[in-house]
Formats: structure tokens, sequence, C-alpha cells
């Protein structure tokens, strides 16, 4: 009996026998929001004329960002019971994505470092903002002169940075591995597209942009192969049922619903250890490379450097927070049976890390490279708190997390407005005297240096006091030994930087200091409002990190 | 896989076919070398040296093939869906309306901003 | 699971061939497929002749029948040239990837139903797939590269533009033309060539779906590259795009793929939207039996030959366009078309598997309609705003050029030069004083 002889003749309906998945529409709003908003951008760079397009950009991607952190403050403030009965979250959307204290916490912080990295991309003042005039220009061309006499800038900077921004909401609280991957793609294509985009220094921008999606692809690939590597291994791509597999071990049974055949079970042979101690190891380099942990860290510095000093900070602050979210909850729900296997991996790469940031570091000669080593350096010393592997480890990093996120935001604000002739005054020596000519400018930036350095009265102390302390409370002693020697190297080239800035003479053609508007004043100002609260009063922001870590990422 | 299996043999038989021509094509003809039967086409003016590598096109052709990327996807998604569109209810379509409002949110943008002009 | 979903059709049928069946079956389809090229290149010079009101060809065998024939041998026995410049490897290969997957997409095509032979039932088809119509786009996809290697390899430029229009029409309409599948799969509820027919027994697709298929009817000559929209090869301006650098059995190859690759869209046509192999209303109304035994392998060729008329009409019958106006259409037009189409029926199907009210059918089609002519009008404004912009620009462009040549850095000839055609009414009046400074600034530009 065919379908349409049906429709013809008015026969009974067909039943709808495939169910339709449920999906916590209230949960996941803060993520929809961003998304809705990056489409609407899309819509708005479609149909908006150029003169009106940022004025229009600005005000929804800076109330869009807003209103998602108030949603994720309202999902918290719920009452959200797992199925297991203990703690407090949720898998959404038929396990894909999982929805508990951590994770809000993360997205929270992911949200507001968003914000305030979004004050930055809108700041007109310096240079008509940081972005070029035509992207797809010859550098040197007439045609990139055309667009930059227009005064033209690419609007579209928005729309990618919210939809990389909700790719970096969804990585953290991926509850499989097919969404982690499609959440670390839709977080990765953006962001390689902005690298691309600075106003000045085309070439190495574009440089950045290209060896960054290289790079990108590699270790996108290493995490695909990871994931088939895992399947393999548990039959299941879902977080819980590979921590399942792994307790089970290799030759144990479990039974899983076939989605779309209510009532049927397919029975899973779980794999062998070969499958997923390889899986372990190449999803660990998918997730290490965008934190930039050594041995993966070669993009960073000269994607750092490359890229728009906004577009910089957001990576900075936003994808490390995202990155780490990801690693922890991989490491802490997927292999949780299985912490004496990674943990000495991660001892090595916490190691190497640490030191090859901090040593490396001292040879810069450029602030961002210089920053970007010492970001790397920092995403050393918050895997010694995840090594720990426990919700003391957990907290202090999301502690760190947040503290270094305004920090490092701060200190790249900085860098936009100290500008010669040729953009950013990139190199350290046109950094010299600064504090003589514009004492606010080079304060605020020696402060944050201190607290990069993790000097007291500053939130980098209380960050790196607690990610040692739960590293040995985790018996990681030796490791936090390095870390501390590493921090004295690190505090080296940051008193270096300060002692430059206020005990040499400025050069006579020195770089100026450019007034900013309210934008990367604020940025700028938050930046060292949080440093300062969280090294001075951090209690609170504390006892939320341990109440969001305390209940643990939802399996 | 049974099902497969003649479509193998009939692919046998085209590449097989195939061959024969170029083959035939090889044997068959006959060979009189002149100079300038052996030079690119171009209407009996000299023709354009090209580079090694072949020659540089336009972009647009570039854009077209991305594009088609874009939307090839979206019609790998449909497929299935119409398949067993009555077996999924209401929600498919709601989904499958937003899934295809989105693909033509970068359609429009993609249009306004003139990647579909040919001139 | 995939195969949970799409397990809807019934495949019992095929796969159990022999292995002689399997071959009679896949001669058949070689032999059929290469007899309809030289018959269809015959009745192509014929129906054009008279069209035009010439004979065409009728010197080799009864009313010229052999033409294609001697065409094929006359090719075989030229020169096979391969020029100095070609990248060798890839240029061999090209007509043979383009000719090989065009025979593969007719593996699927259901000539009939099930029938005996030497006592062994089987289907009037080689083979069946839960995704028989997706390896008819991946075939037709394959052959691109034919097209592509071919220009790119042949190291010339006529060559290699043709090829890369070649492949960028044939991609653009493939999208459109996919499109248009989706609307059938929803109504038959299976992507299997056997099921889409059987979905078909009571009204044809080409009814129901009247603008599935006529989008389709458009992109099939688009993805054929045939007349009028054939700019691949488009003589006056890129001598013959792709295969310039063609002779011998390697051109024929690429003519070879061009007319088998229309066969198989006029044979998806037949089989998707015509009722594949049904008889036609009236003859299976009077006639109970039309439909069974080998009778539906006529109605399938009749049909067949139907749309490839309707190939040979329009060649006739049509110029060629432009190339932009190729693209336009496919990208701007019949896109958008289709996808707004699919949302339609998919929406009335919901409508009528969830048994709504007349109320909501109202409600439904109301919304659907008012937001139709809202879009309309804003479409109107914005038209007519662009009209008018164009208008405009266009006279200030006119006034800046009649006042100063030379405006906007193009050194413009003054409108009214002598060798435009004004030579009288110029050398009557007196010399123009700005003509000399216009010359001036031509020669400093």
């Amino acid at each position: 009996m065919s379908l349409l002889a049906s429709a013809v003749l008015a026969a009974p309906a067909p039943t709808p026998d495939i169910p339709a998945p449920t999906i916590e529409y209230g949960l996941l709003s803060p993520m929809l929001l961003v998304f809705g908003i990056a489409v609407v951008g899309v819509l708005v760079e479609a149909f908006v004329p150029r003169a009106h397009r940022a004025a229009v950009q600005m005000p929804i991607t800076l109330l869009g960002l807003a209103g998602a952190f108030i949603l994720t403050i309202v999902v918290a403030t719920q009452d959200i019971t797992p199925a297991s009965g203990q703690g407090w979250g949720k898998l959404a959307a038929m396990g894909s994505i999982g929805i508990d204290r951590p994770t809000l916490f993360i997205q929270g912080t992911i949200l507001i470092l968003a914000l305030v990295s979004t004050f930055m991309i809108a700041e007109r003042r310096t240079d008509e903002g940081s972005f070029t005039a035509q992207a797809a220009a010859t550098p040197g061309s007439a045609a990139e002169r055309e667009g930059l006499l227009a005064g033209a800038t690419h609007t579209e900077v928005y729309p990618l940075v919210m939809f990389a921004v909700g790719g970096m909401l969804l990585f953290p609280a991926s509850g499989d591995l097919i969404t982690m991957f499609v959440a670390l793609e839709v977080l990765s294509l953006p962001l390689y597209l902005l690298c691309g985009l600075a106003r000045r220094r085309r070439l190495l921008s574009q440089e950045a942009a290209v060896k960054y999606f290289l790079l990108g692809a590699f270790s996108s690939g290493f995490f695909l192969f990871g994931a088939a590597l895992l399947y393999g291994y548990a039959g299941s791509v879902q977080l819980g049922a590979i921590a399942r597999a792994v307790r089970l071990g290799p030759g144990g049974q479990y039974a899983t619903e076939v989605y779309g055949a209510s009532g049927q079970f397919a029975q899973v042979t779980v794999g062998s250890n070969a499958l997923l101690m390889l899986g372990v190891a190449l999803l660990a380099v998918g997730l290490l490379f965008k934190l930039g942990a050594v041995p993966f860290q070669s993009w960073k510095p000269d994607v750092y450097q490359g890229a728009p000093t906004p577009i910089t900070a957001l990576m900075a602050s936003c994808t490390l927070v995202a990155a780490f979210g990801a690693l922890f909850r991989v490491f802490y729900v997927a292999f949780d049976g299985l912490t004496w296997e990674w943990r000495p991996m991660m001892w090595l790469i916490a190691i190497l890390t640490m030191v090859v940031g901090a040593v490396v570091a001292v040879t810069q000669t450029d602030v961002k490279r210089l920053l970007a080593y010492s970001s790397i350096a920092h995403a050393g010393f918050i895997l010694t708190g995840m090594i720990a592997a426990d919700a003391a480890g957990l907290s202090s990093a999301l502690f760190y997390l947040a503290a270094y996120g305004f920090t490092t935001i701060g200190a790249f604000a900085i860098v936009t407005l100290v500008r010669d002739a040729g953009g950013e005054a990139g190199h350290l020596s046109r950094w010299a005297g600064l504090g003589k000519r514009s004492p606010v400018i080079a304060g605020a930036f020696a402060f944050f240096l201190l607290a990069f350095a993790g000097i007291p009265l500053t939130s980098g102390f209380i960050g790196k006091f607690a990610v040692f302390q739960a590293a040995i409370a985790g018996g990681a002693t030796p490791l936090v030994v390095v870390g501390v020697l590493s921090s004295a190297v690190a505090a080296f080239f940051y008193v270096r930087i300060i002692v430059l800035m206020f005990f040499s003479d400025p050069a006579p053609d020195g770089p100026a200091v450019v007034v900013p508007s309210v934008f990367t004043s604020a940025a700028v100002a938050l930046g060292v409002a949080a440093t300062l609260v969280l090294g001075v009063l951090p209690q609170s922001v504390l006892d939320l990190a341990d109440q969001a870590a305390s209940s643990l990422f939802v399996r | 896989m049974e099902l497969y299996v003649p479509i193998l043999v009939l692919a046998a038989l085209s590449a097989g076919f195939a061959a024969v021509n170029l083959l035939i094509a090889a044997v068959a003809g006959p060979k009189r070398y002149n100079r300038a039967k052996l030079e690119a086409y171009e209407c009996g003016i000299e023709p354009t040296p090209q580079p090694v590598g072949g020659g540089r096109f336009p972009i647009k052709y570039y854009l077209t093939a991305m594009l088609f990327i874009v939307f090839d996807i979206e019609i790998i998604f449909l497929y299935p869906w119409a398949a067993s569109f009555d077996r999924l209810g209401i929600f498919g379509l709601v989904e499958m309306v937003l899934f295809i409002v989105t693909v033509l949110v970068a359609y429009v943008y993609i249009w306004r901003r003139g990647g579909l002009e040919w001139d | 699971m995939s195969t949970h979903v799409l397990a809807a059709e019934d495949l019992s049928g095929f796969g159990t061939d022999p292995w002689w069946l399997i071959v009679i079956k896949v001669l058949f389809i070689f032999v059929f497929l290469v007899l309809s090229v030289l018959l269809t290149m015959w009745a192509e010079r014929r129906i054009l002749g008279r069209m035009q009101l010439r004979l065409g060809p009728n010197r080799h065998g009864p009313f010229g029948l052999l033409q294609g024939l001697a065409d094929g041998l006359k090719l075989g026995v030229k020169e096979d040239l391969v020029p100095k410049n070609v990248d060798k490897w890839v240029y061999i290969l090209a007509p043979a990837a383009a000719s090989a997957p065009a025979f593969i997409s007719f593996a699927i095509m259901p000539f009939g139903p099930q029938v005996s032979i030497f006592g062994h039932q089987t289907h009037l088809q080689l083979t069946d797939l839960p995704v028989a119509v997706l390896l008819v786009l991946a075939m037709a996809s394959m052959g691109v590269y034919g097209f592509v290697l071919a220009g790119w390899a042949s190291g010339s430029p006529f060559a290699l533009l043709g090829g890369l229009r070649s492949s960028a029409q044939v991609i653009s309409y493939e999208i459109a033309m996919a499109l248009t599948f989706v609307a059938v799969f929803l109504y038959a509820g299976t992507l299997s060539t056997s099921g889409i027919v059987d979905a078909q027994e009571r009204l044809w697709f080409a009814v129901v779906l009247i603008p599935s298929f006529l989008i389709y009817m458009v992109t099939m000559v688009g993805e054929t590259n045939r007349i009028p929209f054939d700019l691949p090869e488009g003589e006056g301006e890129l001598v013959g795009g792709y295969h310039t650098e063609y002779s011998s059995m390697k051109f024929a190859m690429f003519f070879l793929a061009e007319y088998v690759n229309m066969s198989t869209v006029c044979g998806l046509s037949v089989t998707l939207f015509l009722g594949g192999w049904r008889a036609p209303a009236p003859i299976s109304t009077i006639w109970p039996d039309a439909n069974t035994g080998w009778w539906p392998m006529l109605w399938f060729i009749a049909k067949f030959a139907m749309v490839m008329f309707i190939f040979i009409w329009l060649r006739a019958a049509m110029p060629r366009v432009r190339y932009d106006q190729l693209m336009k259409l496919g990208w701007k037009v019949l896109i958008p078309v289709s996808i707004v189409w699919i949302i339609v029926v998919a929406t009335m199907r919901a409508l009528r598997n969830a048994e709504a009210t007349t109320t909501t059918w109202l409600v439904v089609v109301g919304a659907g309609l008012a937001a139709a002519l809202v879009a309309l009008y804003l479409w109107d404004r914005a038209a007519e705003k662009r009209r008018e912009a164009k208008e405009t620009a266009k006279e200030q462009e006119f006034a800046t050029l009649k006042a100063k040549p030379t405006a906007g850095g193009f050194p413009v000839p003054p409108l009214r030069a002598a060798h435009y055609g004004s030579a009288v009414r110029d050398a009557l009046e007196a010399p123009r004083p700005e003509r000399g400074t216009s010359a001036k600034e031509v020669t400093g530009a």
C-alpha cells in the first residue's frame, strides 16, 4: 500500500514510531542564547548597511553574553538532582550535554571573560579598531588601501566571536565525545578566521591563522582518532559509558539501549586495554593542544603574536578555560578509574609545561610572545592542580582559571594601548621608561605582571597557593617543588619588565599611550579590580569554586 | 552485500570498455608527426605559455565548490529525514525546519555579500 | 541503527540472482545504453533537421539509422593526438574517468516488475539499494572528475576554463536536483527506486509534486551540460571546452559520457516522477494486464524516449544562456525555490499525518500565505530601491563622463570623437578646447 495512495484515500495516518528525543531547553538556554545571537549577527551582517553594522552588532553581542550569564545563574540556582540521586546536575539532551555545577562555573567564567574581551573588540579609538578593513585583500595592495581609506572594518568579528563562545560553552559541557568534537570545531573554526583579521602586520596575522588552522586540524584529527579507539574499547562514545567500561575491564559486558527502538538492548563487550591506552593518549593530545601544554605548545607564541590583540585576549582567557573544562570532564568522568595510568603522563606534561613555559619566556623580546609563554607556564600550574584528581584539585583549578583570565585580558588590553607608528609597540625595548611617561598604564601592567608572578595580595598568589595545596594533598609534592622553582624563574622576567618600565630612561621616539574609550578602560579596570579583589578577599570566589567542585561532574 | 555485487560487475564492464577504447585510440589511428599539431589549440594563434602545474583561475570557482559542500551536507541530512518522515512525527518537522532556516541564514548572508554574483 | 531507520523498504527480491542472470542483466544494460546513445544521436540529428526544415543524416542504413555507428568508427581510426603540454597520465585517464561512472547509475533503474527468466523469478532491474538514488548522485559527482581533470591536464586555457565551468555548473545544478528528490522521498518513504515506483501506483509524483518535477526538468538539462546550458563547450567562446585537446576515441568517450548521462537523468525522471515502468493512465485502466510481465519495459522505454525528445526539442528551440545567467538561475532561483517547496510539502504532510483539524489547516495555510505576501512585498520594495539606485548611478556616471571623459581613472574616449560617426557634425562645429585638455589627461594617466 503506497503512502501516496493513503494520502489520496485519507487512510489512517502512520504512527510516528521513532521517539522524539527530550531536550531540556531550560538547562541549555545559555548556549542556545549565544548561538541564537550569533545567527542574528549573521543576519545583521546581511541586511544592515555597512555604516551601522558595528553600532548594531556590538550591543546585541554584549547583551547576548550578559543575558547568557544571567541564564547561567538562573540555571545554577535551580534544584536539579541527577539520576543517581547524589550531587547536583543532569545529563541533558539525551546524554549529550552534562549540566552540573563545575560546568556552570566554567560557563559563567567563559561568559564574563568573553564579555570583557568583547569590550576590547568594540574599541574603535586605537587605529579604528584592531581588525582589518578587508581580510581578502592582499597585504599592501590597492584594494587594501581602498578599504582602509573607506574606514571599513570587519564587523563579522562579532558573530564569529559568538560562535566561538558558543562552542566554548558546549566544549566542557559535552557528555559524549562526538558532541565534544563538534564543540571543539565550533570553537576553533571561528578562532582560526579571527586570528587572520589583524589590522596591522597583515602577513604576520595571516601566517598565524594558517599555522593555527593547520596545527589545529592536526590536533582535531588526534582527538577523533582517540575517540574512535575509545569507541572500539567501550562500544560507546558517552563519557559515562566509557567510565563504566573502564570499571568492567576488558571482556566485561554491559547492555545498552538501542536508540529509536524502545525496549531493545544491545550487548556490548569491552575491548582490549591497548585500545583504551592509545585512545586516552590520542584524546589527551587533542585536548592538551588547545590549552597549549608542552609538547603541543608550539602554535601558541606565533598565534598569540599574530592575532589581533583582542582575539589573543579571548583565546588566552576563554579558550583556556574551555579547554581545561573539557580536559577535566574527560579525565574526571571517563577516565576516573584510570587515575593511576594517566597520572604519570600528566606529571611529565605538567613539569615540561611549567619549565619550558618559564624558561623560554626569559628569552622573549616581544610582549605578546612573552605573554604567550607565560600563558603556557600558567597552563602547567593549573595541570598540577589536576594531578590531584579530586574535588580540591578541580576547585583550585576553577579559581585559578577565573583569576588568570581577568589578569591576562587586562594585560592584553594594555598591550593594545601602547602604540607607535607601526601599530602596537611589540618589542620590549620600546616599553623602556613607560612608567615615567604614563604611570597609570605602566602601573596597571606592573600589577598584572606581579599577579602572573604570584606575588601576595594578587589573585595569582591565591590561585597558585590553591593549586599547589591541592597537589600536595594529592601526593604530588615534587611537582609542587618544580612549580615553585619555575615560578621563581618566571618572576625574574616579570620583574625585569617592571624594572625596564620604571627604572630606565624612555626612548626619545618611544611609543605613545593611546587614551582609550570607555571599553578598553573598562577591560583594564575590571582586570585590575578582579586581580586585586581575588588577591585580597578571595574567600567568596574560593567558596563558590569549592561548592561548584564538591559535587563533581555529572555522569 | 549481495545487493552491491551487480554494481561491481557493471563497474568492471564499464571500466573495461573505457580501457579498450583507450587502447583502440592508441593503436588504430595513424601517427603523422607535425609540430603544430602538438601545440595547445588556440584558434590558430600562438598558444599562451602555461605555467608549471596549471594556470591560475578565478577564485569564484573555489567559492562555488565550498558552497556546494555546504549544501551537499544539508542534502545528506535531508535524505534520511525525508525517507523516515512519517515515523518522526511533528518533532522531525520542527527540527528540520530549524536546521534549514539556519542554513538559509548563511545562504542569505552569502547572497547579500555578493557571493553568488558572476560578473 | 541507520539500517533500522531506513529499513522501511522491502529489498528481499534483490540480491538473489544467480551469476548468469547478473551477467545477462549487466550486458543488457550496457547494450541498452550504447544503443540508446547511438539512436539518440541519430534521432537528435534527424529531429533537428526536421525542425530546421532540412533532412538530417539519411545515407547510412535505412533512414540513416547507422549514422551514429559510422561516426564512432570514423573517430576510432582518427589520429590520437597527445599534445606536448599535457600532464600525460591524467590526460589519458580523464576520458575513462568521465565515461566509466556514467554507466553505473543505470544499475538501479527499474525497467519493470518481477518476471520469469529461464524459470527464475527476478526483477527487471539489475539491483536495488536502500540508498539507490544516492548512487546516481554519487556517480554524477564522480563523472565531474573526468571533466575537471581533462580540463586541467590539457595545458590549455580554453580547456581549463571549460573544465572549471563544467564542474561548477554540474555541482551547482546537482544541489537543486538533489533537493527536488527530497520531496519524492518524503512521499515515497524510501530511497530505493523500486519502492519509489511502487509508491506511484495511483498517481505520478510529477502530478503531486509539480514544482519538484519542473525544477528537476531544468536541472537535468544543466546537469548534463546541454543546450541551453551548454556553456562549458560553448564553441563561440571556448572552442570545445574541456575536450578541446582531445581527438579520436578519447573525444568519443566524452561524447559517450554526455549522452549516457542524458540517458541516466531521463531514466531517473521516469522513475522518480513519471511512474516508472507503470503504464500511463488510460492504458492501465482499460487493460489491467498492462503492468505485468514484460510489457512494462515498453512503457519505460516509451517514457524514456519522450523525455529524451524534450532534450532534443530544447536544443532546437533555445539559444544558449550567458554563464552568469546560468549560475544566477541555479543559485538564486532553483535552490531557494526547492528549499521553500520542501518545507511546504513537509508541513502539509505532517499536518495530514497528525490528522489536523480544518481550523489548523486554515491557520497554517493562512500564516504561510501571509508570510509569503510579506516576503514578496519586502522583496518588491527592495528591488524597486535597487532599480532606482542603479538608474541614479547610471545617470550620474553618464553626466560625469559627458562633462569629463577621463573621470574615474579610465581613459574613455570623448563621447563626440570624430571617428564615432559624428565626424561631419564635428567638422562643422568649432574645435572645442576641452578635447585638447582631455587628451593631455589621458596621456598623463
